[in-house]
């Protein structure tokens, strides 16, 4: 068959020559097309293909094992089913695209594989490797085994050169001649994969080598046969398996696990179809013949039956297809529990399945982890019991009523399961692939992935009602179009005894619309409390939840809400911190099932009437749940200013900052919209103009008391999408710590978050694919004029609008800085790296578009605490 | 120095006694260098503490490459198991514990087990198959560092009059895996026909070192193979039969 002059490799220098001759013919090949590459495939598949019966012939006289025509199989098999399965897959170039999504895979080959081939298999898993690398543009350097060079070689032959002979580089293909151990570990150090058919020792030295290993372990395959198996086509696949090429293949069954419902007809069967149970006497003397000290006898493999027997003294007929020993030890000091690579067979009668899975999983365990388990059952009725048999078995294959050996090598019977004579064995058998080793395995994929922005949204409550007075037209329809009968009130104390909530208990009334009041909330609303109100929510079963009051009472009647509608839900994994609301790992559970909800603020500021937000105190541990997700909408707001006439002064600026803030923040966070930013201007321009009139006429301005109603529930929507930033997480953290309202914790770290945000050179900046380089400067100046603020430039114009909110401040009756509200410095300076650290995990930090560090946090505590924010003191 | 009192002759070499020195007298074409690695061997054990004869002197000796050590009076474990039969499993399991004591010891300049094992599969007369086989199994192997002695069997352990164990003769140890030792251990009982002493050796050795038989079973194909190179005829058929044999695949 010898055409052509090959160097002869026998020495690691001209290893050394071939493994640069390969590398440099696989560059050139590595710019192929995939029309190239398969038309080399084709041929190099049809060329194996052609020669399966010389190259058979020739493996079966160089290593005297195996049968010639069951190796013709293998390496029919190597060709063709290789070639069918894989020759449409795409291996150069893009393979995958997605232009919405904006990725694209590409492939490239890997470079030069080593290939180390078995004696068992020497021709027909050389052409699997050369026809995979082949079709992956790889190079490949084969490392045959002494007992099988020639025929190893041969076939790597008859592949590279009908790859040549149809376009391959020359030479994309090479072998070492005279094979060592020393040459195969310089091969597999300087190759750039490996793929390693071998038992421990060379799958070992694989992966000493330092280079990534596709390599295959040994296996020690059980076959159970179950009381509802078929006996027939158990007990003939079995056979047609353990005979198959001698027993070569690795995936073959070593033994068979009877239970002892059918042991004797799955015996009679085995002894009717030829194969000989060795008696007593002649177990021990076969014994002693399959393995030496432990270890597998090299003359027994791959030989027939009858020859195994005459080398043990055991006289059987000729014909006789498989020695099978019927023993009880599944112990690896039990010969007949290893694996034989020849057609001997162990038995074992299992007392029921339990046993037979017992049995299976040590022998697994004595040398098959990771390879193949198999199984005969009836799978129409025992599906449970195949589930409980693939729990227990630590193999990567599980074959089901299929002979192990053709059936682990995948596509003969069943098409789904690649074809591959390399198969992996996980990391229980020490291997970095657990399935059929494929031509994916030897490609690397590149993703090109394009920046892409998030999707963002704007979600507010379906239903917005706004007037001066409308109460009673929008709570109409919860009769006339709901028909709703059962509401339940959540208030304060205050409100309740000032009869604020009598307008819609009257309304209610009117309707017929039973109702009760729960008036127990306190400012920063208790578990306690929420539930001492869902235990009467409870009793009462209302269809309708309203909620009346600032942000204390809305927040307190969202979570009796939760609690209400789901009893089982855990605050601490709704309070999960997230990166993401879209990938948060805490799926909130759905609301609205038992009760609508309608929120009706009675102050100008907090925006929970809009917002999917909710913060409940733990009063036993003191910790603070911030709840977030959109399930917490209330289904409508009612935005009546005639709930705001008589707030007293404090609450009215107190909440009119807190607006401002929140305005601010929607405006600089990095999840801010063209939807978000126009609310917030609008809101902001409103809140400066009325927020005063509001402060100074009290109840006697309902125009102003009006506007600051929407301003607040508009920086609500702003706030409800865009989220907020580091002014309110050092707020959250300072009013927590030093009882300082909402509204004016956030006021007094205003000026400081103004001037770290709008930073031009942040230390470092938000994660978000939308803000892509720092321009909250902009952003600001952009709003501070819309307010009428002026200035020659940008930074001007911000340096203005400071001034700007420093004056509107103090006209509110707001005070300059945090001493003003914690004289002690001593416990302000103690509490601050606790109280800096909690800031900077606050949900409202992941929002900001500049990623806070926690010194800076410090700092602009103790800017804010001082009073100072010349240019040199900001941070 | 006199060579008048001939206490041992070995294939290539004799042991002389002169008072309480200890005299071996290599025959002329005996290599040099392993005779000066023989002493260097044994003045590295004598480092690690454990109870040997000391070297005194390398020499030369009338043509002849001679090194001289303390004489160690006393009998060997071989001669007191032949003398006190009834006593053989006593002194076995002393014999296991002198080993484990080597075992024990480390001497990081030693050569290496694993170097010596490789190098004779490929200097014995094995097929290239079978070579493969074996240096692909060493390869395997987990690489320790224990002190070896190389040759461990009854005749080298020597008992005092005071009931001292001194072990002699460090010509083949190196540094490596104890498991191997014992598989040569073993092997050499086994070559000597004592199946039922290489079983109990075993047992005992495998026990006391908490080391599974399957793991010390893994080295006799290759100290088989390199028991080969030394090349007795008569054991040659055994030894072959223990190194053909394959992992699986």
């Amino acid at each position: 068959m010898k055409k052509n002059a090959y160097e002869i490799v026998d020495s690691v220098e001209k290893l050394e020559e071939a493994l640069a001759k390969v590398r440099e013919a696989q560059k050139q090949f590595a710019t192929y097309t995939q029309e190239q590459v398969d038309k080399i495939f084709f041929a190099a598949a049809t060329a194996a293909n052609q020669a399966r019966i010389p190259l058979a012939k020739m493996a079966v006289e160089e290593t005297g094992m195996g049968v010639v025509e069951d190796k013709v199989i293998k390496n029919h098999f190597a060709s063709e089913y290789i070639y069918n399965k894989f020759k449409d897959y795409k291996t150069c170039g893009v393979i995958e695209e997605n232009k919405e999504f904006g990725i694209k895979k590409i492939a490239e080959p890997i470079g030069v594989i080593a290939a180390v081939i078995p004696t068992t298999n020497p021709t027909s898993t050389a052409i699997f490797k050369t026809l995979a690398a082949l079709k992956t543009r790889n190079g490949i350097i084969i490392s045959p085994h002494p007992r099988a060079k020639l025929s190893t070689i041969e076939a790597a032959k008859v592949v590279l050169e009908a790859a040549v002979e149809a376009g391959a580089p020359e030479g994309i293909i090479d072998w070492i001649d005279i094979p060592s151990l020393e040459m195969t570990n310089l091969l597999m150090r300087e190759a750039d994969i490996i793929l390693a058919t071998g038992g421990p020792g060379m799958v070992k030295a694989a992966y000493s080598s330092g280079k990534p290993a596709l390599g295959v372990g040994a296996g020690n395959t059980p076959a159970i046969i179950d009381d509802t198996a078929d006996i027939l086509l158990a007990v003939n696949s079995i056979i047609h398996s353990k005979t198959f090429d001698n027993g070569m293949i690795c995936a073959s069954e070593q033994s068979v696990i009877v239970l002892d419902g059918v042991y004797k007809a799955v015996k009679k069967e085995f002894a009717d179809r030829g194969c000989y149970f060795l008696k007593k006497d002649e177990i021990e003397k076969v014994r002693k013949t399959i393995l030496i000290n432990g270890a597998l006898n090299a003359k027994i493999v791959g030989q027939k039956a009858a020859t195994i027997a005459e080398l043990a003294g055991v006289k059987v007929p000729e014909e006789t297809k498989i020695l099978i020993g019927e023993v009880e030890s599944v112990d690896i000091s039990e010969e007949f529990a290893h694996e034989k690579l020849s057609p001997v067979l162990a038995m074992y009668k299992a007392k029921d399945i339990d046993d037979a899975f017992a049995k299976a999983e040590q022998l697994i365990a004595d040398g098959g982890y990771g390879h193949t388990s198999s199984i005969y059952l009836n799978t129409v009725t025992e599906q449970e019991k195949l589930d409980k048999f693939a729990a227990r078995m630590k193999t990567c294959r599980i074959l089901v009523n299929t002979p192990s050996s053709q059936g682990g090598i995948g596509d003969i019977y069943n098409f789904a399961l690649n074809p591959s004579l390399t198969l992996g064995c996980g990391s229980w058998g020490g291997n970095s692939v657990s399935e059929n080793v494929t031509i994916k395995n030897l490609i690397n994929v590149k993703s090109v992935a394009e920046r892409r922005e998030n999707m963002l949204w704007f979600r507010t409550p379906s239903k917005v009602y706004i007037k001066k007075g409308c109460l009673p037209v929008a709570l109409d329809e919860l009769k006339n179009v709901m028909g709703k009968k059962r509401a339940f009130i959540v208030t304060d104390q205050f409100l309740y005894t000032n009869g604020h909530t009598k307008p819609i208990t009257d309304k209610l009334d009117e309707m017929g619309i039973v109702h009760t009041t729960f008036f127990n909330v306190a400012p920063d609303p208790t578990l306690a409390c929420a539930m001492e109100g869902t235990e009467q929510m409870r009793a009462f079963k209302p269809d309708t939840i309203i909620a009346l009051g600032g942000g204390s009472a809305m927040d307190a009647a969202k979570i009796m809400w939760v609690m209400y509608e789901h009893p089982e839900v855990d605050f601490v994994d709704m309070a999960m911190r997230f990166m993401d609301i879209r990938k948060r790992i805490y799926t909130f559970p759905k609301m609205g099932e038992k009760a609508y909800f309608i929120a009706i603020p009675t102050s100008a500021g907090t925006g929970s009437e809009v917002t999917p937000f909710a913060v409940i105190t733990d009063e036993k541990s003191g910790i603070k749940y911030p709840l977030a997700d959109y399930e917490l909408l209330p289904n409508m707001a009612i935005v009546d200013a005639d709930f705001h006439m008589t707030a007293p002064k404090g609450l009215t600026s107190a909440s009119g900052i807190d607006a401002v803030s929140h305005n601010l923040e929607a405006l600089a966070s990095v999840m801010a919209t063209e939807y978000t930013d126009g609310l917030a201007i609008e809101s902001l321009k409103n809140i400066f103009e009325y927020l005063p009139r509001c402060y100074d006429n009290g109840p006697n301005d309902p125009e102003a008391r009006e506007k600051m109603a929407n301003a607040a529930t508009m920086a609500g929507m702003a706030f409800a999408n865009a989220f907020l930033g580091v002014c309110h997480s050092m707020a959250h953290k300072l009013g927590a710590y030093h009882h300082i309202a909402h509204g004016v914790a956030n006021a007094l770290m205003l000026d400081q978050v103004l001037y770290f945000n709008a930073a031009e050179k942040p230390t470092k900046m938000g994660t978000f694919p939308q803000y892509d380089h720092p321009k909250t400067l902009a952003k600001y100046a952009k709003a501070a004029r819309a307010c009428g603020i002026t200035g020659k430039d940008d930074e001007e114009v911000l340096d203005n609008f400071v001034k700007f909110l420093d004056e509107f401040k103090e006209r509110i009756g707001i005070k300059p800085t945090i001493a003003d509200y914690v004289p002690d410095e001593k416990k302000f300076l103690e509490t601050l790296d606790e109280m800096s650290e909690n800031a900077f995990d606050d949900q409202c930090t992941g929002a900001n578009p500049r990623y806070p560090l926690i010194s800076e946090i410090k700092q602009m505590y103790l800017n804010a605490y001082y009073g100072k924010n010349s240019k040199a003191d900001r941070v | 120095m006199k060579l008048d009192n001939e206490i041992a002759t070995r294939s290539n070499k004799k042991i002389y006694r002169d008072g309480d020195a200890c005299i071996k007298v290599f025959d002329a074409d005996y290599s040099k260098s392993d005779i000066l690695n023989e002493a260097l061997n044994q003045a590295r054990i004598e480092e690690t503490g454990l109870k040997i004869p000391k070297v005194r002197e390398v020499t030369v000796i009338d043509g002849k490459w001679a090194i001289v050590s303390d004489y160690i009076e006393g009998k060997t474990l071989q001669q007191l198991m032949e003398e006190n039969p009834s006593k053989k499993d006593e002194y076995l399991d002393r014999f296991v514990d002198i080993q484990l004591s080597i075992h024990e010891k480390r001497s990081p300049l030693l050569n290496s087990l694993k170097d010596k094992m490789n190098r004779k599969i490929s200097s014995g007369d094995l097929d290239a198959t079978t070579r493969y086989e074996l240096h692909t199994r060493l390869e395997g192997m987990p690489k320790h560092v224990k002190v070896c002695h190389g040759d461990f069997n009854p005749s080298n352990v020597i008992i005092t009059p005071d009931d001292e164990a001194y072990v002699i003769d460090w010509a083949h140890a190196t540094q490596g895996n104890a498991a191997a030792d014992a598989a040569r251990t073993f092997l050499l009982f086994s070559l000597a026909g004592d199946n039922a002493t290489a079983e109990k050796y075993m047992s005992l050795f495998c026990r006391k070192s908490d080391t599974a038989r399957q793991y010390v079973d893994k080295w006799l194909p290759i100290v088989a193979a390199s028991q080969s190179v030394k090349g007795k005829p008569e054991e040659r058929e055994m030894l072959m039969k223990w190194a053909s044999v394959v992992e699986f695949e």
